[in-house]
């Protein structure tokens, strides 16, 4: 395990490594001026350019200013946005949380829908249960997410008026950012109407999450059901059957538990393409996440958001990759290493 | 008298040929492939067939609805939008613009990852672990993200949107080329034509690329769907194509405004993403279905 603790965090080191020369490099290749890119400092008086100049030590080689550039961010200073002038890194502190709040919840979903249905496709292999499973898989796979959102908004918000189309919550409702994960901070809240706070916000975030869930939960059935099959193949099951347990002892008892550890594995590599489809669905439903932040920023051509923005994003696509692996790692002995003569 | 001493040449299919018979019996792939070629076709003839101009509208025929609907007319069979542009006609150009340009570039970065990838696939040690690292660190990323970011960078517009999409899928044909070209490195067939001298380009060349071009096509597809769907969502969020080109994204994005009023105008194009999508989709289960069978005997 410490093996593999290392490897991970070389890993780990590595990629923030790129990312971070990613990001510095774009401030070259953005239009403009590259320290007013890095910064954000458009308004900038003559002798506060000279100071930030400093500051980034643009006189000194490239190599130095990248390391100056590291000390900043290691700082948490990102730069000011080019639109609002404010603090890149408090914006993202405030925006961050509801995209993540907005992912789980649609992961959550994903998971609850996706993974039985996937067993009961996999149960039912090559049967009627199993190809309907699999078309309607394909199909939710292959739907453009924002035209999906544009008819959930339609058919649930117009036509029905089940649910409200856009937003967090009610501008009635005042609560205190804390966190600012939404449903936290209400129930920290001490107002007199936190249930129908917490009601209303349980309504505004069912429709987006759902849109969201739509495309990982195909891909959570197809994992299950790929992953049962090839559990239930297995000679330990034979093994069960001829002792004599019943086909539902069989599934609750080992092929679910063995089955799981293998999805358990895919939750980092999908989360990547939970946050894209969360930045498009989050600019259907006026979500105030990070996803319509940065599409707006491009709007703006505000390159200093552009930039962090992106930087912020893959690290937290990448943190949450490496979680899951020390989760996968922690709950499956086989995968902490290379076993001799295993290939 | 029977002639029964017929000289009968045994034939070994290639492992296309093979992949192409089984995918064959499999009716809904066909389907998947025919509609994937009534694309093609309309991508490369759209723009000859279509009833209309797509970006002149009359302004007598404003918001008419689909032929079905009471108030349609015939002539305009999808319908026409607030400028009285025919609904049809901009869908058919629009399929050279969607599908025929996502089909160009999964082409051009098909040829350019599966060069790099089995290069790469040659080299080993250090070098080899940083392209690795190189790749998860790349691959991590959100395709739409890195687009937005290059489309940042380049400016709006169709043709850096295309740019940007080549970039964005480039990585994935590297990594399978990569891989696929090492699994097949480590088989006996290969060992056998390195004994008898042959340099590592020819083994490439005549040895493994035949087996593993099933494998690449699979990844196309799997790339095509995502290309087709990345394009029109740039246009969506208006940093694909611009105002007047009729890209089903864009064309989705104009409709907005009149969504309540006139929702063919958001309907159709969609309907036309999705039904690219999933025959794209079709052919490349479709492959994947076959791999499995041919290895199965």
């Amino acid at each position: 395990m410490l093996i593999f603790t290392l490897r991970r965090l070389s890993l780990f080191f590595f990629t923030m490594l790129l990312l971070t020369l990613l990001s510095f490099s774009l401030n070259f290749l953005f239009p403009g001026e590259t320290i007013i890119n890095l910064t954000g400092a458009i308004n900038a008086t003559p002798s506060q350019l000279i100071e930030i100049n400093e500051a980034y030590q643009t006189h000194r080689n490239i190599f130095w200013q990248y390391i100056t550039y590291l000390k900043h961010i290691a700082n948490g200073d990102l730069g000011l946005s080019m639109a609002s002038q404010s603090s890149i890194s408090t914006e993202i502190v405030t925006l961050l949380p509801a995209t993540i709040e907005l992912s789980l919840v649609a992961l959550y979903i994903a998971m609850l829908v996706g993974i039985p249905l996937g067993f009961i496709a996999a149960i039912k292999h090559s049967k009627l249960t199993d190809n309907l499973i699999l078309s309607i898989s394909m199909l939710g796979y292959s739907i453009p997410v924002f035209w999906l959102g544009l008819l959930a908004i339609l058919t649930f918000s117009i036509s029905l008026g089940w649910f409200p189309s856009a937003g967090q919550i009610s501008l009635l409702f005042e609560i205190k950012p804390v966190t600012g994960i939404q449903f936290i901070d209400i129930l920290l809240s001490d107002s007199p109407y936190k249930w129908q706070a917490f009601s209303d916000a349980t309504a505004h975030i069912i429709l987006p999450a759902c849109v969201i869930a739509v495309a990982p939960t195909t891909i959570f059935i197809r994992l299950a059901r790929t992953s049962m099959i090839e559990v239930l193949d297995t000679s330990y099951i034979r093994a069960a059957s001829a002792k004599g347990l019943t086909f539902q002892q069989i599934i609750f008892r080992h092929a679910i538990r063995n089955s799981l550890i293998k999805i358990i594995r895919h939750v980092g590599l999908q989360f990547a393409n939970l946050i894209t489809i969360a930045m498009v669905t989050e600019v259907i439903f006026s979500w105030p996440g990070i996803g319509r932040w940065l599409i707006e920023s491009i709007y703006q051509r505000d390159y200093t958001a552009i930039e962090s923005g992106l930087l912020v994003l893959s690290c937290f696509i990448f943190v949450v990759h490496i979680l899951t692996d020390f989760i996968y790692a922690a709950l499956n002995p086989l995968a902490r290493g290379n076993k001799y003569g295993a290939r | 008298m029977a002639r029964d001493k017929i000289y009968l040449e045994e034939v070994f299919p290639s492992p296309f040929t093979q992949l192409w018979l089984i995918f064959r019996k499999t009716p809904v792939a066909m389907l998947g492939f025919s509609c994937f070629l009534f694309l093609i076709v309309l991508a490369i003839f759209g723009p000859f067939l279509a009833p209309y101009s797509p970006v002149e509208g009359q302004l007598d025929m404003i918001l008419l609805p689909p032929a079905w609907h009471a108030d349609g007319n015939v002539s305009y069979l999808l319908g026409t939008d607030e400028l009285g542009r025919d609904m049809l006609s901009r869908l058919m150009y629009g399929t050279s613009l969607t599908f025929g340009l996502s089909f160009i570039v999964v082409i051009i970065s098909l040829i350019i990852g599966v060069v790099i990838g089995s290069l790469s696939a040659l080299t080993s040690g250090l070098k080899s672990s940083f392209l690795n690292h190189f790749l998860d660190v790349i691959l991590s990323i959100p395709s739409l993200l890195l687009a937005i970011i290059i489309v940042a960078i380049l400016g709006p517009g169709i043709d850096n949107t295309v740019w940007a999409v080549v970039l964005v899928l480039i990585p994935q044909f590297i990594h399978t080329t990569r891989y696929a070209v090492k699994e097949e490195f480590r088989k006996d067939y290969v060992l056998a034509s390195r004994l008898d001298g042959a340099s590592p380009f020819r083994v490439l060349y005549y040895s493994i690329f035949p087996n593993i071009t099933d494998r690449i096509m699979g990844q196309a597809t799997l790339a095509q769907s995502a290309a087709i769907l990345d394009i029109a969502t740039l246009g969506f969020l208006g940093l694909g194509a611009q105002i007047p080109l009729p890209e089903w994204g864009a064309t989705l994005a104009n409709g907005l405004d009149l969504f309540y009023i006139a929702p063919w105008t958001v309907y159709l194009p969609g309907l036309a993403i999705l039904f690219a999508v999933v025959a794209t989709n079709l052919v490349g289960e479709g492959i994947r279905h076959a791999l499995k069978l041919r290895k199965e005997h």
